[in-house]
């Protein structure tokens, strides 16, 4: 029995410890949070501002020339894989660019709104069609209707498929190590391979990973009862 | 005030709306009553435009805003509509749904707007609900606000769209009792309802539409006592 504790902690020790290794997790983690954030920020705005092309509708009823350029992103966005996006972005499209980061958090920002623009259409639609007419009847614009009472509602309708959205993202991140950047999957993975062992290394990143989409979950959870204050009650 | 001519309208191949003439005066209060389906809504709806009319022309004084060149948006600052399922924004308190058009439109400052609002909603008495929510409040009290929201752009003309029909019966009186008080102030009001008893009371004219066009029109004391048309008379005797 004590033999074997000794041994967990030899490898916790040269996992974590040794050359002051967690900050590298540290490190890791920031730079997978960073690309989060940023692209999670470029994915909603562009997220949005697809989702209102795509909405549009022509005399006739028929597709605008936006929601044809909408629907064309969507498809080649969904239609790819993450991965090939990543590398097309880094050895095609930006292959200038030393910018290991930019290019990341461009990829995934701008693979990201594929997925929030339909989150956020399904938002939208789902606003009773009396909420833009009661706005239309006292003379507001379509624009203002949109922005003043459709949108905050649809935000609000589509609140927890972003959530799950943002999550999903963040753990995406985690292929970067293709282009060479350090984010927390690959840090972990080098320090197995540096030691020879792979279950704390991984199983650390795995817990550090769960810990901060708890906490997300909660964040968004707290966000999400506060922009319910107005339904019930 | 407002002139319909030969006003038409179709969803695909349903003919709702065959053939309207119609002229509403100042101050006049029109009750459009009828069977389900017999374009009464449609006509309502047309009149600011949220129903795009298939042909025909409406005029708002000398402005013919069926002219895809009107401004629709001025048109409808000078309509007001009140929905049969009041649509509050329920994004937004008592006080934000009636102060955001006339401030978002830049007719009013924000205080202004603000004391207008208190005034009004001191007019139905629901001071105390400024700050709650539309999902606070009872289907009564969210039509009184929808009409209040309609008021504080300072209409000419207000278009109600079955405003009861959504009510609990023992709300529905003091939605009425506020809609008769508009009516005393000498707003023109264009009604569609299926209350006879404020057709009675408070119409100067009182329309009976069925299949799309108006089938009769007259005085509410003559309408009620004499009708003409046998689809008005076979439909009075099943409501009243």
């Amino acid at each position: 029995m004590a033999e074997w504790f000794a041994e967990v902690q030899e490898k916790f020790v040269a996992a974590f410890i040794t050359g002051d290794r967690w900050k590298l997790y540290f490190e890791g983690l920031g730079m997978t949070l960073e690309i989060a954030v940023f692209a999670a920020v470029l994915g909603i705005v562009i997220g949005t501002v697809i989702a209102l092309m795509k909405l549009t509708t022509g005399k006739n009823g028929r597709g605008t020339v936006l929601s044809v350029i909408a629907n064309i992103y969507i498809d080649i966005i969904r239609g790819t894989p993450t991965v090939l996006q990543l590398l097309i972005m880094w050895f095609v499209i930006m292959k200038s660019s030393q910018n290991g980061l930019l290019v990341a958090s461009l990829s995934f920002g701008i693979n990201s709104g594929a997925y929030v623009a339909e989150i956020i259409r399904a938002g939208i639609l789902a606003v009773d069609p009396g909420q833009t007419e009661a706005g239309r009847s006292v003379g507001l614009s379509r624009i203002q209707t949109m922005r003043y009472i459709v949108l905050p509602q649809a935000f609000k309708n589509a609140l927890p498929p972003i959530c799950n959205e943002f999550i999903t993202l963040l753990k995406e991140t985690a292929i970067v190590g293709y282009v060479g950047l350090s984010d927390l999957t690959r840090v972990a993975n080098q320090i197995s391979s540096r030691t020879y062992e792979a279950f704390m290394p991984l199983i650390g990143a795995a817990v550090i990973y769960l810990v901060v989409i708890k906490i997300l979950t909660v964040l968004f959870g707290k966000l999400e009862r506060r922009l319910r204050k107005g339904d019930y009650r | 005030m407002i002139t319909v001519k030969d006003l038409h309208k179709q969803f695909n191949e349903n003919h709702v709306l065959r053939g309207i003439d119609y002229k509403i005066e100042k101050g006049e209060k029109i009750v459009i009553i009828g069977p389900s389906g017999s374009g009464k809504s449609t006509f309502l709806r047309c009149l600011n435009l949220l129903e795009q009319p298939t042909s025909g022309e409406i005029w708002l004084e000398d402005t013919c805003i069926t002219d895809p060149k009107t401004d629709i948006n001025k048109i409808r600052q000078r309509m007001g509509m009140v929905f049969q399922h009041f649509n509050l924004f329920n994004n937004l308190t008592i006080m934000e749904n009636i102060t955001l058009a006339p401030t978002k439109l830049g007719l009013m400052k924000k205080d202004e707007a603000k004391e207008k609002a208190l005034q009004l909603l001191a007019r139905v008495n629901l001071t105390d609900k400024a700050d709650a929510y539309p999902a606070q409040l009872s289907g009564g009290q969210k039509q009184r606000i929808a009409i209040v929201r309609s008021l504080a752009m300072n209409p000419e003309v207000m278009l109600f769209d079955e405003p009861t029909s959504a009510l609990d019966p023992e709300m529905v009186g003091e939605v009425l009792e506020v809609m008769k008080e508009l009516a005393e102030s000498g707003m023109t009001m264009v009604v569609v309802t299926h209350e006879m008893g404020f057709a009675r009371e408070v119409a100067t004219k009182v329309l009976f539409m069925d299949e799309g066009i108006i089938m009769e029109e007259n005085t509410p004391q003559e309408f009620f006592a004499n009708p003409q048309c046998d689809r008005l008379k076979d439909f009075l005797s099943k409501v009243l």
